[in-house]
Formats: structure tokens, sequence, C-alpha cells
């Protein structure tokens, strides 16, 4: 195999596994989006809060048992899923609910102000001090024909994909993925069909949480040290799920796996051989963006919206 | 004849002793009331709560021994969360509010270049500003002579880091890494030196801060053949790209510039990090110097979390030396003007936590000379005496 091709799958796969984590914020933007109609500003600090929590349980269970082995990160893994469901449900009790009725722009506010409360609340319950997370696959590789991949990688990759799954079947196949979509439409009709709304908000409240909080274990190993900017992440999954059409799962998976494969090969091989990219590269995925609105201006995957005045 | 002479002698003395007594704000008979401006609520909080946590360690330890000419000294602590213009507002409420005697460790590069206007139209002295970047004590600039820096310039790091490649390799093929902020543009200053000096061309990959992938950029070093690699990161990049060079089987030998020497770099790095070699420009903290010791001393007796020890909380140890013996050479009465006048007349002064260290009227650069750090079995050691 060539170096040149060789370096670029080498580059490809670890933007893959970027790129799923860049999916999965934006998945969970996609996801209250979807049924709400609401962006929620504050998934990056979803996972932030997911990479810590799952901290606190791994260093707990890891006292109890007197060590690291693979139950602790499982149920450490259990108990912060668990804690993302209750965490959901506080959610759209605070956020979604008393704002139910109000204009989307106040909503949008109030996430805005929920990622600063999370962001100051973790530093003051965590302390400033960064953490050291643990990955349960420690640093192991795998080569397939001189081609590196990080266990660690793979699993972000597999649990993207599952997770995914999981959402896209959820949402096309079942009645309660279809309510959430007809609510989406519109509310009110979907009231008067006897959807019981505020179930359905709680539920997109309680799933964004859990791949908030998926992602946020998922990465937390990656970043080497655990600090509260691990948030700003989630702007960047921003772009991702406006590339891929924004209320669109394939396209949140699409549009954050071709943003971190831009962000690795423009970094490396793009960047040796041709020196100006190295100038460009912090606007690199801007420029890709915007291309993309010029030729599809509703994403990739989205669907052109026609309202009648 | 004899009455004026006499008149003239008696009003000389009058006049000297009111000079002498005269003192600035934020100077009682008891207390001397010091300014910091940390990050205490942004990026890099972690530092703002381990730097002035390590000053207040050396400043208790000067006051338990009676303070500096009989006062206390005290600190007061605001935050920028590394917003310029916080730091512009935070600098404005120490001088006009608390009136404090004179800032120090004003910390990051770019909230330490905004608060220069106030610093001339104050004329408040700022002591050890907390950044490695040699514009602090570039003298050409505005309010320079308010401004006494310590560290050595990261210009100044990478320049020794290829001066110590090319000694011991004539051939390195050499790359560096850099941040694409003020940092990183401080590092290539020193490499274009170096890069004239020796007739060589680095290679250089840039890198946003925050970034968590170092694929591409370790990939091109290892393609450009690259023997010695200097990575201008803190510690999430030095052991990423270690760890990424080990798993792709890219040998080459890394060095780090002076936030790399932060511990966690060993630690995490594990045996990809073995014989990192990280430029340093202070007595480390293990070293047997008399201010480490001390600092290790001090750090057990007031019970400090293994956690909070180490490099920046060891930061704030050091810079405090600056400060507490400026503060001394102010003299009994302190103003401002004698804190930088007697500042000023350091000459080779030896702290135990700094090599030697000159002031002059127009040399505010502090330490400018580094030692290189090399992890062996975990553990840093020095592998080279002061280097220029």
């Amino acid at each position: 195999m060539s170096d040149l091709l060789s370096g670029l799958i080498q580059e490809s796969i670890s933007g893959i596994a970027l790129g799923c984590i860049y999916a999965l914020i934006a998945l969970g933007f996609t996801l209250i989006y979807k049924a709400t109609e609401v962006v929620n500003f504050a998934q990056g600090e979803i996972m932030m809060v997911g990479a810590y929590v799952n901290f606190f349980f791994v260093t707990q269970f890891a006292g109890m048992v007197g060590g690291l082995n693979g139950w602790v990160f499982l149920a450490a893994l259990f108990c912060s899923t668990i804690f993302a469901v209750l965490f959901g449900i506080v959610l759209d009790l605070i956020i979604s609910r008393p704002l139910k009725d109000e204009p989307v722009f106040s909503i949008i506010m109030a996430t805005i102000s929920l990622a600063i409360i999370l962001r100051s609340l973790t530093a003051m319950i965590a302390g400033p001090i960064s953490l050291v997370p643990v990955s349960p696959f420690g640093d192991s590789t795998i080569k397939v024909g001189g081609i590196v991949i990080s266990v660690l990688d793979l699993a972000i990759i597999i649990s993207a994909i599952i997770l995914m799954g999981i959402f896209f079947f959820f949402f096309n196949k079942t009645r309660w993925g279809i309510a959430m979509k007809a609510t989406s439409e519109d509310s009110e009709a979907a009231q008067l069909m006897g959807i019981p709304v505020k179930n359905v908000y709680r539920m997109v409240w309680v799933f964004a949480a859990i791949v908030g909080i998926i992602s946020g274990v998922l990465l937390a190993p990656r970043m080497a040290l655990l600090d509260t900017t691990m948030s700003y992440l989630g702007l960047k999954a921003f772009p991702a799920a406006i590339l891929g059409g924004f209320g669109s799962i394939p396209g949140a998976v699409v549009g954050g796996i071709i943003l971190g494969i831009i962000e690795t090969v423009s970094m490396g091989t793009l960047s040796f051989h041709f020196e100006w990219i190295k100038e460009i590269n912090d606007i690199i995925v801007w420029i890709v963006l915007i291309a993309v609105l010029m030729i599809r201006p509703d994403g990739l995957f989205g669907i052109a919206k026609v309202k009648r005045v | 004849m004899k009455r004026i002479v006499s008149i003239i002698i008696m009003t000389a003395f009058i006049w000297m002793g009111c000079e002498n007594k005269s003192t600035s704000p934020g100077v009682s008979d008891t207390e001397i009331l010091i300014g910091n401006i940390q990050d205490l609520s942004g990026p890099i909080k972690e530092l703002g709560l381990l730097i002035p946590a390590g000053t207040n360690m050396y400043l208790d330890y000067i006051n338990s021994q009676g303070g500096v000419h009989g006062r206390q000294i005290k600190m007061l602590v605001e935050d920028h969360g590394y917003n310029p213009q916080k730091a512009v507002v935070a600098a404005k409420k120490l001088i006009e509010k608390d009136q404090v005697f004179c800032l120090y460790n004003v910390i990051g590069t770019s909230p330490a270049e905004a608060i220069r206007p106030i610093l001339e139209e104050s004329g408040v002295p700022l002591i050890a500003p907390a950044t490695n970047s040699s514009s602090m004590s570039d003298m050409s600039r505005q309010a320079a002579e308010y401004i006494f820096h310590t560290d050595a310039g990261y210009d100044l790091q990478t320049r020794v880091l290829i001066d110590y490649i090319i000694d011991k390799n004539p051939d390195a093929k050499i790359g560096i890494a850099y941040q694409d902020d003020d940092y990183g543009e401080n590092a290539l200053k020193g490499c274009a030196e170096a890069e004239g000096n020796h007739g060589i061309t680095v290679q250089k990959e840039s890198f946003q801060r925050g970034a968590t992938d170092f694929v591409g950029q370790t990939m091109n070093f290892m393609k450009g053949g690259c023997t010695d690699v200097i990575i201008g990161g803190i510690v999430r990049e030095p052991v990423t790209i270690m760890k990424t060079a080990q798993a792709i089987g890219y040998k080459a030998q890394f060095y780090g510039l002076g936030p790399t020497v932060d511990p966690r770099v060993g630690m995490l790095a594990g045996e990809a990090g073995e014989g990192f070699i990280a430029a340093y420009w202070a007595n480390y903290p293990n070293s047997d110097d008399s201010g480490p010791t001390l600092y290790r001393q001090l750090s057990e007796q007031n019970n400090v979390p293994e956690k909070m020890r180490g490099l920046y909380h060891y930061y704030g140890f050091a810079t405090a030396h600056v400060l507490v013996e400026g503060l001394m050479k102010a003299g009994k009465y302190p103003t401002r003007e004698r804190l930088m006048k007697g500042l000023e007349t350091l000459h080779d002064w030896d702290s135990g936590v700094f090599p030697p260290i000159t002031y002059s009227r127009n040399d505010h650069a502090g330490v400018e000379s580094v030692i290189l750090l090399q992890l062996q079995g975990g553990k840093q050691v020095a592998i080279t005496d002061w280097r220029e």
C-alpha cells in the first residue's frame, strides 16, 4: 500500500472516531429539535456532565472493589445511564415544561443559560483541578494491514452506530417515535389526536441526556485530561448537525463523520502536501459547511420545509 | 553664615526624613496589599486555584517570620476568566478601589498585554506576569518599565532545544507541533531564530487549542522523516502525540516546552513518554536546590494535597520570591518607585528557585536560561546545565 493511501486511511479512521463523537452530540441536538423544534445549546455541557458523573462512578466502584476491572466500567456505565434518565427528566421539568407554549426563542435562551449553569456547577462540585479519566481499553490497539486502530476508537465507532441504529428504528418504526415526529410537526394537532405531548417532550429530553452522557463517557478517555472545557466540543458538533440537515438522524451521523475526517485529514495529509492548508485549518470546516449549504440549503439529508403563508 | 548652613542642613534632614517616610497606596504600618488577577472561571481555572495557593504558601511563610520590614503581605485575587477586557476591569478595581501597592502574577499573555495602558496611567508595577511569552520583557513596548518578567520566553526555550538537538546530531531533522495562538507564535519566533543560526528548516505542524486528535500531525512528522520533535503543548498534546507515535510505530525523540514539565505528562504517557525531554526555566520541584527543598518542606507542613503539588503550585511559590525580594528592596517606607528601583539593582541574585536573575533599567527579562529535564523511569532528571 502506498504511503499516501495508508496515511489517508489511518487519518480517516481517527477522523471517523472523532466524527462519531460529533455525531453523537449532533444526535442530541437532532432528537430535541425533531420533537420540539428547539435547539438545545447545552448538549455539549450534558456530555461534560456525563464524563464527570461516569468518572465519579468509576472511582467509587474501583474504591469498593479495590481496583479497576471490566465490571467496574460496566457498572459505572449502567449507573451513568440511570443518572442520564433522571437528569433528562429534571431538564424537562425545569426547561421544557415551564416554557412549553413560550416562543422557541425563550427556550433557546433557557438552554444557553443551562449550559452556563452546568459548567459552573460542575466546576464547583468537582473542583477546578483536571481529572484523569481511565480508558477501559487502556492503550490497546489492533493492527489491520499496516493500519493501527485504537480499541477505544473502535468502541466509540461501534457504540455510535448502535445508538444511531436504535434511534433511527425508534423514530421510524415505533408508535412513540411517530408520535414524536407528529408532535414536532404540530404539537397542538398532535395533542388533539390524543398524543401525550408532555410525555413526548419528557422522553426526548431523556433520550438527549442519554446520548449526551454516553458521548461524554466515550470521549473522556480520548482527552487525556478531563476539565469543563470539554463542553466546547458541543459547538464543534453544531456544524455537523447543520451539514447533515438539522433534524435528520442519518444526517447527524454523516455530518459528524464528514467533519471528523475533514479535520484530521486537513491537519495531516493535506497540510503535508499543501503548505497553505495550514493557514486555513481552523476555518476549513466552515468553508465546507457553506459550500454544502450553497448547493443544498437544508443540509445533506434535510428535507426542505415549505410553509404556507 | 553658620546659622544659614545649619538651617540648610536641618531642612535637608527634614526633607529627607519626609521623603523616606512617604509611602504609596496599599501600604499601612502593618500590611502591604498586593493585587493578583487569575483565571478563576475560564479555561485555565485549574491554574487559578493552584498558582495563588502556591504564592500564599510562601507569603504565609514570610509573614510567619515577621513579614517584610515588619509588614504582613496580603494578596487579593480577582478573576478575569481569561478575558482581556475583564482583566482591565479587574486591574482598575484592584488599583482604584482596593488601592493595592502593586500587581503581581496577572495570568495569560493577552490579559497581561491588555492592562499595559493601566500600568502606564497609574504607575503601578506588575511583578512576574504569569506567562512565558517574551513580549512581557520587550522594553520597546508600552509600560515596559513597570513590568518585571520572570519566565524565560517560549522563543528562548525553543531555540535552546533546537541548539541542543543540533549539538547532539548535526544531521537531525527537526519538527515542531505548535498551538495556533500567541503561545505557538512565540515558539515559532525562537524556531525561526534557530533556523537562521543553524541554516536548517524545521517542519512545522499546527494544532488548535483543545484538540484531542493528533494523528495527522504525527503522521506528517513521520512522513517528513523527523528524528526529533518539539511539542509546544501543555499536557494533553505531548501525551497524545507520543502515544499516537508509539501506536503507529514511529520512533523519534520528543521534546516539550515549559508547560510540558507537568508531572502528569510522565504519568499519563507511561511507557510512550519514557525519554521525553522538556525545557524548564526554574529549579525544578524535585531538585535538591534550596528553593525546591523549602517548597517540599512547606508543602508537607501545610498538608498540601498531593494532587495540588507540582508545576503550577510551585510556580506561585517560586515567583513570590521575586515579589518578596522587591518589597524587601523597596525599604522600610516602600513606594512603587522604590520597588522598581530596588528590583533593578538585582544582579545575579540567587533566589534558590531560579537560576541567577539580573534586572536593570533596560532589562526586565528575569530568567534567561533553560535547563533540560528528561523522563527516566517516570522521574524527571536534569540532563544539562543551564543553557542560554
